[in-house]
C-alpha cells in the first residue's frame, strides 16, 4: 500500500519522501521484560497508547456472568528506531493477559515478526504467546531474559521445555542491555526475511 | 497492563466529545503504526482547526505513528484514529501505510533486508 492522498489538487506534503512504517512486537509473560526491551531500544522515551475495548464476554472469562458487553481500557507500551530515510520501526509490548486476544490480531496484522521473552524461571507464562504465533505463522524468537539463576538451564533443555519448532532461534540476552536488545531484534530479521519469498 | 487502570483521572471531557461522538474513522481502519506527516495545507491554515486537530497537525511537522498521536494526546487510539482520518480526508495530513507483501501479511524479502542492514549498523 502507498500513501493515501485524498485529493490530488491539494497542496504538496511538507514531508514528499515516502515514509514506510514496519513494527515488531515485544511479547511474553508479566514481567518478563517487554516494558524494559522496549525502553532499551527506543530513540524517544517508551509511550504508552490507551485502546479502549469493546468486547463480548466470553466462556470463562471472570465477566462472563455480565449478559452484554464489558469495556476496559488496555495500555500498551511502544518505542520507535528511525532506520533509515524510509522505515520506522516501532515495537509495541503486546498486553500480556491472553484474553485480550482479538487486539493482538490488530497488532500481528503486517508485522514483522516477535520477540517473545522469557523468564525461564516461570516459562508457562509465555506459552500464550508462543502457541498465538505458531498459530498465525507469524516469525517469531525467544528471548531468554537474564533473570538471577536462568543461567543454569541449557539450550536444549530450553528448547524442549517450550516445545520450540526446530528452527525458531532461541536467544540469552538482557533486556536492560540496548545492545543485547538489538542483537535479539537482528536475529528476529534475520529469521523473517528467511521465511519470506525473494 | 492494568485494565481501567489508566484513564480518565486527569480528563474532564469526555474523549468522544473530540470526535463529535464518532468511534469509527471517516477513512480505512489506520493500523498503530501507520506514519502521519503534516501536508503544506496544514502549515498554510492549520491555525482555523480546533484545539485537537490543531495539536495533531502541529506535532506531524515531524512524522508520527498513530501511537505516538494518541499517546501525545493522552487520547486512546480509537480517537486519534477518527482524528486523524478526518485530517487526512480534509488534505491537512499524508498518511503512509505499511507496506505487505502480497499472499503473507509481511513487509516482504526487499524491505525486511533494508531493515536488516539498518538494524545491523547500528
Amino acid at each position: 500500500m502507498d500513501s493515501v492522498r485524498v485529493d490530488t489538487r491539494r497542496p504538496p506534503p511538507a514531508t514528499s519522501r515516502e515514509l514506510i512504517p514496519l513494527k515488531v512486537l515485544v511479547a511474553g509473560g508479566f514481567g518478563a521484560g517487554k516494558t524494559t526491551f522496549v525502553g532499551a531500544v527506543s530513540e524517544i522515551p517508551p509511550l504508552t497508547t490507551e485502546q479502549h475495548m469493546t468486547a463480548l464476554s466470553v466462556g470463562i472469562d471472570d465477566t462472563a456472568a455480565v449478559p452484554d458487553k464489558t469495556t476496559t481500557t488496555v495500555a500498551m507500551d511502544f518505542g520507535r528506531i528511525t532506520v533509515d530515510e524510509q522505515l520506522i520501526l516501532y515495537l509495541f509490548g503486546t498486553p500480556g493477559q491472553s484474553r485480550f486476544w482479538f487486539m493482538w490480531d490488530e497488532l500481528a496484522r503486517g508485522a514483522v515478526g516477535a520477540v517473545v521473552l522469557v523468564d525461564l524461571r516461570r516459562i508457562d507464562d509465555c506459552f500464550p504467546a508462543i502457541d498465538y504465533f505458531e498459530d498465525r505463522r507469524l516469525p517469531f524468537v525467544v528471548a531468554a531474559n537474564a533473570f538471577p539463576g536462568t543461567g543454569v538451564f541449557g539450550d536444549r533443555a530450553v528448547r524442549d521445555a517450550l516445545a520450540l519448532p526446530e528452527g525458531c532461534p532461541l536467544v540469552r540476552m538482557d533486556a536492560r542491555e540496548p545492545g543485547s536488545c538489538m542483537d535479539a531484534l537482528v536475529v528476529l530479521v534475520e529469521h523473517a526475511l528467511a521465511r519470506s519469498v525473494g | 497492563m492494568t485494565p481501567g487502570g489508566r484513564g480518565n483521572h486527569d480528563r474532564v471531557v469526555p474523549v468522544y466529545a473530540f470526535t463529535g461522538g464518532r468511534t469509527r474513522a471517516a477513512g480505512q481502519d489506520l493500523p498503530l503504526e501507520a506514519v502521519v506527516c503534516a501536508t503544506g495545507l496544514s502549515l498554510a491554515s492549520g491555525g482555523a482547526l480546533q484545539m485537537e486537530s490543531r495539536a495533531i497537525v502541529e506535532m506531524c511537522a515531524r512524522p508520527k505513528s498513530l501511537a505516538e498521536i494518541g499517546a501525545a494526546l493522552r487520547v486512546p487510539v480509537g480517537v486519534a484514529r477518527v482524528l486523524v482520518g478526518d485530517l487526512a480526508n480534509g488534505g491537512y495530513l499524508e498518511v503512509h501505510l505499511p507496506r505487505t507483501a502480497d499472499g503473507d501479511g509481511g513487509p516482504g524479502h526487499a524491505i525486511l533486508g533494508r531493515l536488516l542492514d539498518g538494524l545491523r549498523s547500528r
